[in-house]
This record gives structure tokens, sequence and C-alpha cells, in this order.
């Protein structure tokens, strides 16, 4: 291969040059963004349950409670038993499982959203211990509350007040700003898990709808490792029924609708068109350029170029062109993925997973977690697409040189 | 006696049913000018290719030094004509993205030697030829006599032992053509190369050794 002609070649035929190496380049580009964009969405539905450091919620479905008083649990997230989450702590991939018991306390002046915490667990609603604004954090052993900061403003409720829950008083110790921390899980008061653990034990409309004893809990937290989640994910409903809620990340996907979070299959189908468009604009191209030059390559070969010298010519140029072509569709991307990452994706919560009873103001609402699509382009993925660049090119080059390596001077050479 | 380098022995070509070149034996001893002459379609451009195998031939044997070259494969034919030939064309096929001594350079390409080498031969040759002034000029900007003398000039630059010259003043003007048939005879005389020229106007045959006359794909005389 000769350099010096590979680079004549390109840079007098720029044309030609230009238009094999954009349409190539918008392929490259595409690819880049809409595996960006699919990554970014999926990164995106991962942030509400990583807000509370899992990446598996579980809740079993249950009765309705026959009477919405004293202290209930939600038909969505009744009884898991202690034995059932020892066996999910022993599932492969499983490295963390959090509890929480959510109760919903009706006294006749008013009704309380109550949630059950581990306070030294990382992966659960512990992660409130960063969103204290006032107060402290539950201590161990102690009978005590936080009130989450939104509600006990609307209620005048301030830290040193306390909260009687089934004839129970609960200094309140703290205010947490629930909403900075996460979507999931939000309560109006937080109590340590044995204290909730036992208000739920201790209830009759608890236990005629759904038995529990206190050391089970009607929430769980679980964090896995990525791989394993669909496989869990599936255990976790053939233990629980087809009627639990067992959020994933591609569960929350899911909902998003959007054509680029639904499957990888669409973004793998969509990447494999882009490629396929462009390799074959610059096969096209590139068939152009070289029947135009079927005489050049006459003049090589009947001056001694050899079938290999001409292919390995042929192979370089279309090296060249498409791994420049690679490189400017990367560029493309990163700056179409840095104009994307300005937009906002808003996930929908399922209802299931909303504490607020949907009976009572703003629990219908569909509650949403917005934040900005982090799109950004992986640096696999553009080393990956530039060697598919360069690859694309010697197969084009090798391809094509192949077929006109077998130009006979004689014919082409021939004066009219 | 000069030694025979070239020679085709009952050589035939036939595109389907069309015999274009009918059992024709010719030789080319070494320093010989041949030309070879004869109405526009008798056959003369093909006997070319045949005889410096850019052809294969449908029957007979093509022979370069004894050697028979007939059966070597595509690759070897391409070796053999880079150490042995050179070649000029009526259309002077000069490489369009390539500047002037980058276009005599060409056969050198794919050889390994250092690109200053390549250089320095390629312009020792473009000034033989009178064209030092045009060397970094591509083929657009000139004239066709100049582009004629750079296809000479790459067709030397493997010091070849016979040219194959095929119409080389059909595309030029009678003064420009003069200059290109003294320049073929300067090189023949005094380098000695071998040159067989294939030409229509019987006015250049004559200062050829010998002269060889085709119609319809036999030597009549």
């Amino acid at each position: 291969m000769n350099f010096h002609y590979l680079i004549s070649e390109l840079y007098y035929q720029r044309r030609r040059t230009v238009t094999a190496v954009a349409g190539l380049s918008i392929g490259i580009a595409l690819l880049i963004i809409l595996n960006s964009l699919s990554l970014a969405y999926r990164q995106a539905a991962h942030a509400p349950l990583q807000e509370i450091g899992a990446d598996i919620t579980v809740q079993r479905s249950g009765d309705v409670p026959k009477e919405l008083s004293g202290i209930v649990f939600p038909c969505s997230a009744v009884t898991i038993k202690a034995a059932e989450i020892k066996k999910i702590e022993g599932l492969k991939g499983v490295r963390g499982v959090g509890r929480a018991v959510l109760l919903w306390v009706f006294q006749p002046q008013r009704a309380w959203i109550v949630l059950g915490i581990e306070r030294h667990n990382n992966v659960g609603p512990s992660i409130l211990r960063n969103a204290v604004v006032a107060g402290r954090f539950l201590k161990d052993g102690q009978p005590e509350a936080l009130a989450e900061a939104a509600y006990a403003r609307q209620f005048g409720i301030k830290v040193g007040d306390k909260i009687s829950l089934a004839g129970k008083k609960y200094p309140v110790v703290g205010l947490v700003d629930a909403s900075r921390a996460t979507k999931i899980a939000v309560a109006n008061l937080y109590l340590p898990l044995g204290e909730a653990q036992r208000l739920a034990a201790a209830s009759a409309p608890i236990q005629t709808v759904s038995p529990f004893t206190a050391e089970d809990a009607n929430l769980l937290f679980i964090k896995a490792d990525e791989e394993k989640i669909p496989e869990i994910a599936a255990t976790l409903k053939s233990m629980f029924g087809e009627k639990a809620t067992i959020a994933t990340p591609d569960s929350l996907l899911k909902l998003l609708g959007s054509l680029f979070a639904l499957s990888d299959k669409f973004t793998l189908a969509a990447s494999l068109i882009a490629i396929l468009v462009a390799v074959l604009i610059a096969f096209k191209t590139m068939a152009g350029n070289i029947a135009e030059r079927s005489q050049e390559i006459g003049v090589m070969k009947a001056v001694g170029w050899t079938n290999r010298n001409v292919v390995m010519q042929l192979v370089g140029e279309s090296v060249i062109q498409c791994f420049v072509a690679g490189v400017l569709g990367v560029a493309l991307g990163i700056i179409a993925a840095f104009g994307l990452s300005f937009m906002k994706v808003s996930i929908p919560i399922p209802w299931e997973m909303c504490p607020t009873p949907h009976f009572l103001p703003g629990g219908g609402d569909q509650i949403f977690k917005t934040l900005q699509l982090p799109v950004h382009v992986p640096l696999a993925l553009a080393v990956f697409a530039i060697i598919l660049s360069v690859v694309i090119g010697g197969l084009t080059g090798g391809l094509l040189g192949r077929n006109v390596s077998r130009i006979k001077p004689s014919e082409v050479l021939r004066h009219e | 006696m000069s030694k025979t380098i070239l020679s085709g022995d009952d050589l035939s070509k036939k595109y389907g049913d069309l015999e274009v070149v009918k059992h024709v034996s010719v030789s080319v001893d070494e320093g010989e000018f041949i030309c070879l002459v004869g109405k526009s379609g008798c056959g003369k451009t093909t006997l070319l290719s045949l005889l410096s195998g850019l052809e294969r031939a449908t029957t007979g044997q093509v022979r370069y030094n004894g050697k028979n070259i007939t059966t070597s494969s595509e690759d070897e034919l391409a070796l053999f004509r880079r150490e042995n030939l050179g070649f000029i064309f009526q259309s002077f096929h000069l490489i369009p993205t390539l500047t002037a001594w980058e276009n005599v350079a060409l056969p050198l390409f794919p050889i390994k030697m250092s690109s200053d080498e390549r250089r320095e031969r390629a312009i020792e040759l473009l000034e033989k030829m009178e064209l030092e002034h045009r060397m970094e000029h591509l083929p657009s900007a000139l004239s066709g006599g100049e582009k004629q003398r750079v296809a000479i000039a790459r067709a030397l630059i493997n010091h070849p032992k016979i040219l194959f010259a095929d119409e080389p003043t059909g595309n030029l003007d009678s003064a420009t053509g003069e200059a290109i048939m003294d320049i073929l005879n300067k090189l023949h005389q005094e380098q000695g190369v071998a040159i067989l020229m294939v030409t229509h106007e019987a006015e250049l045959a004559k200062t050829a050794d010998r002269l060889i006359r085709m119609h319809d794909g036999e030597i009549v005389s």
C-alpha cells in the first residue's frame, strides 16, 4: 500500500471522499445516539430505586382492609413472612435485603402514613439519615419518631412534640425532607422497624386480613448483582404470585413507554438498520468510485501491480475513509448526546409503590420521578463504533478490491 | 547476430466465435524497433496485448528469453511486466490524482524503496523528457504532448528491455507526434531499448527496423 497515493486519491477526489465519509459518519452517529439514549433511559429508570439504595422492591398484594380504622396495611403491601425474607437473602446474586413496615394509621382526628425503617441497613429508607433537616436521626432502641418535613410544616409538628399511635407516645426527634431523597416509601412518620412491627402485630384489623408477627415485614428493598436482577425478579414473582409488585429498573423502564426504553431489541434493530444504511452508502460510493477508476486500475496492473497490491491499496483507502467517518460519527454522537442531556424525563412510580391512600388528598395523583436524562457516550461504545467503522472499511475495500482486481488491463486500456 | 528476447508462436485469440488473431508467429530481437501496421480492427492491439502478457492467447505460446510465460499466473505476469516491459498508450492513461513525478514513479509504488529514491528516479527521467518544470503538476494541467512524455518516462522507470507503444501519437497533433517519435527513436538508438509499436500511420513506420503488416488477424508481410 502506498500511503502517498492513498492520500492523493482521497484529497483530490474530495467529493467522493466527503460523500462516503458523510454517509458512514451519519450511520455511526445514529448508532452512538441510539445506544446512548437507550443507556440513559436505563440509568434514569434505575434512579427511583437507586435513591433508596436498592435494585428491586417487593410488595405482596392482599385483601382490602375490612374497615379503615386503627392500624391497617395498604392492600398492595401485606405480610411478607420472616422465613420468606430469609429465603430471599439466600438467593444467588442478592447482596442485601432491607426490610420495612408500611402502615396506614387511621385515628379519629387524623390519618398517618407510617413507615418502620431499619436504622443501620444501607439498603432501604435508612438512606433518609442524609435528609434530616431538623433534629436528629433515629437512635438504637428508642421508641421515637421522625416526621416528614412538608407534612410537619402543614400540621405544625415540631421536634420535641409527641405523637400518639395506638395509645403509645412517640417523641418527634427530627424532621426529614423525604422528597429530596426519594419518591418511593415516602411517609408522614418514620419509626424504628421494631416499633412498627409491634404496632402491626398488635393490630386486630391487620391480623384478620394478613396475619403478621413482630419479625415480619411488608416492604422489602433488595440490592443485587446487576446481571442477576431479572433472574431474581422472576424468582420473586414465582414466590409471591403474579399480583405482587416487584419493581426493577426494567419494570420502571416499561412504564416510561418510550421507544428507546421499550427494549434492547428495539435499540439493537435500530442500530443494525443505521449501520446497514451506512454500510450501503459507503459500499455504493466506493463501488462507484472503483467503477470510475477501472482504467486507473488497469494501468496499475499493466505497469506491474499484482492483484494483492491493488487490493491492499483499495483496502487502505477504504479503511482510512471509514476510520475518519468513525471518528466524525463519534464526534457527532457526542455533540448530539450533549444536546440530549438537557432533556428531562419523568418516570412514573406505580401506584402500588405510592404509600398515600388513594382516597386521601393527593393519593390518586400519579407520582413521577423527574430527572435530567443522563445521556453520555461511554468510552467502550465510542471505541466499538470506531473499530466497527474500520472493519466496515476493511470488508468493503476487500470485497470491492477483490472484484476489481479481476479487471483485465487489455480490456479497460483499449482506446476507443 | 541479435538475440531474440520475445517471441510469439502460433498465437491465436478468440472472443466467442470471433477470431481476432489467427495463428500468428512473431519475434522481437534485442534492441529492435518493430512497427505493427494495419487497418483499424485488424488485431494489432490484441497481438500487442498477447505478446506483453496483458491478454492470454487462446492457442500458442509467448516466450521471453526462452521462458514460456503463457502458463504464468496473473501475479507472475504482473511482476514480469514490472521487471521487463514498458507501456505507452494512445490515451496516455495517467492517474489523474497523481502529479507528473508520482505518475512516473507509479510502477515503483509496490516496490520497497524510500520515497526519496522513487522521486529521484522519476525526476531524472522527467528531466530527460525536458519536463522538470512540470513535475509537480497534475495531468489535468499538462498538454497532450507533455502527458505522453510523462507516460514515456513512466514506461522507462524500470529500465525495460522492450517498450510496447500502442498508437503513441494517435491523440497528438503532427508536430507533437513527431517530437514523441524523436524521443522513441532516440531511446532505441542510444539506449538499445527494443520497441514494438502499433500504428496505422505509414509515415511513422518508416523509421522502424522492421515492419509487420496485419490484415484480418493475420500477418501479411
